[in-house]
């Protein structure tokens, strides 16, 4: 763990193939380095200037040591050059740096195992920490480290928040920014990895760091293939004990494998022995995009549920039998509701109204509607599936305060729907900053509950 | 123990695959449930041979098999004849497998065991995790249903039960409509048995297909072992 502090938390970076300007790659991750200054130090590395962006220059890597003996060691190395250049380069940081990011693409992905192989052999014997190669890198919002070639006018970066995503695509790390960023209200971040080709570093070393990595209270992790299988459910297990870890494998419809020669090898296709071995072990996976997102944010605002029985309260019919369908999906008990409970609110609500599970408060609905019900009902559910269609004149602002008094005071997990008109978005932020999650229709509001509910 | 047994049918077969009769020995050994059968050697076949089944006490129906190290085999036409109710036919089946599947070494004759869940059992070398043990709905339905789940090898008594409560044909092993739950004891142990065996890294894959459920036990009907 301590061994990646040098990668999260730098001292001092080192940029091999800076640039000038921001139309370059090594401009844009130099433009985003200096703002770190100067709590941290940062030497760009550029034959042909003297100064970068107003900063100095080094024409070589040894010039930024010149006469030091003992040469002391820098924290990061970030590698943007050409791949065939790069185990030269690697070469000459041996000793020098504790990590190093390679940002290049053109090795294992691109056929070229060789060039690969030189890499992960030079950064094992100086023992050079690597990431990548064919990588973004790392962004963490707590210290405003952002190693991403991408700039943030084209892709910007989540606020600082709970959630670490730790990937190995890089495109799908821009899909995840842009749904944190765009989604009403935004999800924060705290770390983010992309590990690339995962010479060395892979998911389950970042998975060790983030158990220690205090910012972070959920993670989520977009998985196309894991080197080491069994590494991989140890270190998951243990990030799994300490916080919530949701996981989206990829491939889903790869074939069978093995010579297959037998039945048992025609079916097991990578996806199916994956899905199995997290089932086995009851880590959590998302079924798709939508749903690794939506879970990230139930995830990093509350607390486990303590069991299955859940009511959906809701002031629309038709949402509600929504909600239900998928409660059932997701195996939820939507238990019913006590008798004498039932007869009291049968006995001070409108005739109209359709108390069970689903509640249907009707379109006559008043906020404190909702708070009558919940008071009413809390011993009885271990969640509650909230939805306001804001449109009818009853859904008010004060609703959010409704709501967020009953889950200050009752700390039971809670999930949110509403409209996308200006109440609604009022009320979703309101919400959000209670720490309940409002999501974008009555079924991943559900799905987004299911994923507080710890697997056997 | 389980890693010597297999040991030394690897060295017997040394150079081929396993044929159905020596996994289903090796099987036996290890505590599982095969049905009553014998080999018979291509070369030793005469009306002699099959006199081995009056003295060997099968009891008819039988089902005849070609055996050969080859796996394509017995998909071959005609390479298994089921529902054998005298000598005679005995005789002309077995006679006709080994006109029939030139690779064939011999036939495996078996007493044939009705009823019972058909369910399937395997290992496999994954590229990711290893080995892992897998469970399932078998025969016909695997081809359509794709009703597996996967565990990692070697599992114990408990993961075995729990990777077959994890299939969504679970219900059928429970039993359904007054039918009785089928053996959950013999199921673990088999499962645990195949578990053990793909772990020892000697051989790629095993297939116990269909492994046949019933209130009685689970036999294993067909087995594979993949060196």
């Amino acid at each position: 763990m301590k061994s990646l502090e040098p990668l999260f938390n730098p001292r001092s970076i080192v940029l091999v193939g800076a640039s000038h300007t921001g139309l370059k790659l090594g401009g844009v991750v130099l433009k985003n380095l200096l703002r770190l200054r100067p709590k941290v130090r940062v030497f760009p590395v550029n034959p042909k200037f003297r100064r970068l962006m107003g900063v100095r220059s080094y024409a070589t890597i040894d010039e930024i040591w010149g006469d030091e003996i003992p040469k002391s060691k820098n924290d990061l190395a970030i590698i943007i050059r050409p791949a065939p250049e790069t185990p030269g380069i690697l070469e000459e940081l041996k000793g020098r740096v504790k990590c190093a990011i390679i940002v290049s693409a053109g090795f294992a992905e691109a056929g070229r195992m060789d060039l690969q192989e030189a890499v992960q052999r030079i950064a094992r014997e100086g023992g050079i920490r690597l990431v990548g190669p064919n990588c973004m890198g790392v962004h963490n919002s707590s210290n405003g480290l952002d190693t991403f070639i991408l700039t943030a006018e084209r892709l910007s970066r989540p606020h600082p928040g709970g959630v670490a995503i730790v990937t190995q695509s890089g495109a799908v790390l821009s899909l995840i920014f842009e749904a944190f960023s765009l989604s009403q209200p935004p999800v924060g971040s705290s770390i983010t990895a992309h590990y690339g080709n995962a010479a060395d570093i892979d998911e389950s070393d970042i998975f060790e760091y983030l158990e220690g990595d205090d910012n972070t209270k959920a993670v989520i992790s977009y998985i196309e293939s894991v080197r080491d299988g069994r590494r991989f459910i140890r270190r998951a297990r243990a990030l799994a004990r300490r916080k919530p870890l949701l996981i989206l494998k990829a491939g889903k419809a790869a074939a069978g494998q093995a010579a297959a020669f037998s039945h048992t090898g025609r079916l097991a296709g990578s996806y199916r022995v994956f899905k199995s071995v997290l089932a086995q072990f009851g880590l959590a996976e998302a079924a798709d995009f939508e749903d690794l997102v939506d879970g990230a944010r139930a995830l990093a605002l509350q607390k486990p549920l303590k069991g299955n029985r859940v009511l959906i309260l809701t002031n629309g019919g038709g949402a509600g039998v929504l909600a239900s369908d998928e409660c059932a999906r997701q195996g939820f008990y939507e238990a019913g509701m006590p008798p004498r409970k039932l007869a009291r609110f049968k006995k001070i609500f409108p005739p109209f109204y359709v108390p069970g599970n689903p509640f249907d408060l009707t379109a006559q609905v008043k906020d404190e509607d909702y708070r009558t019900v919940l008071e009413g009902l809390k011993e009885d559910y271990d969640g509650f599936i909230i939805i306001a269609l804001s449109a009818v004149r009853g859904i008010t602002e004060g609703l959010g305060l409704v709501l967020a008094d009953f889950k200050r005071r009752s700390g039971k997990p809670m999930v949110f729907h509403t409209g996308r008109d200006a109440v609604g978005q009022k009320l979703s932020r309101t919400l959000e900053e209670a720490g309940i999650p409002a999501l974008n229709s009555p079924e991943r509001a559900v799905r987004a509950l299911r994923k507080l509910l710890k697997k056997d | 123990m389980i890693k010597d047994a297999l040991k030394s049918l690897l060295d017997e077969t040394a150079g081929r695959q396993p044929m159905e009769h020596e996994v289903k020995r090796l099987l036996k050994g290890l505590g599982l449930s095969v049905p009553k059968g014998f080999f018979i050697p291509a070369g030793n076949f005469t009306t002699e041979g099959v006199r081995l089944l009056h003295r060997k006490k099968l009891r008819f129906p039988l089902v005849v098999k070609a055996a050969s190290p080859d796996i394509r085999s017995k998909s071959e036409a005609r390479a298994v004849v089921l529902g054998i109710r005298t000598e005679g036919e005995l005789e002309r089946s077995a006679r006709e497998i080994l006109k029939n599947v030139k690779k064939a070494r011999g036939v495996l004759v078996e007493e044939m065991i009705g009823g019972g869940l058909e369910t399937i059992a395997g290992g496999l070398i994954d590229a990711q995790f290893g080995p892992v043990v897998m469970f399932g709905l078998g025969g016909v339905f695997v081809e359509v249903f794709h009703d597996v789940s996967f565990a990692l090898a070697p599992a114990s008594r408990r993961e075995a039960l729990k990777l077959a409560s994890r299939i969504k044909g679970f219900g059928l092993l429970k039993g359904v409509r007054g039918r009785p739950s089928v053996d959950f004891n013999a199921l673990a142990a088999s499962l645990v048995t195949v578990s053990r065996l793909i772990a020892t890294g000697l051989i790629k894959e095993i297939d116990l297909n269909p492994l046949a459920l019933s209130p009685e036990g689970a036999f294993v009907l067909d087995a594979k072992i993949f060196v």
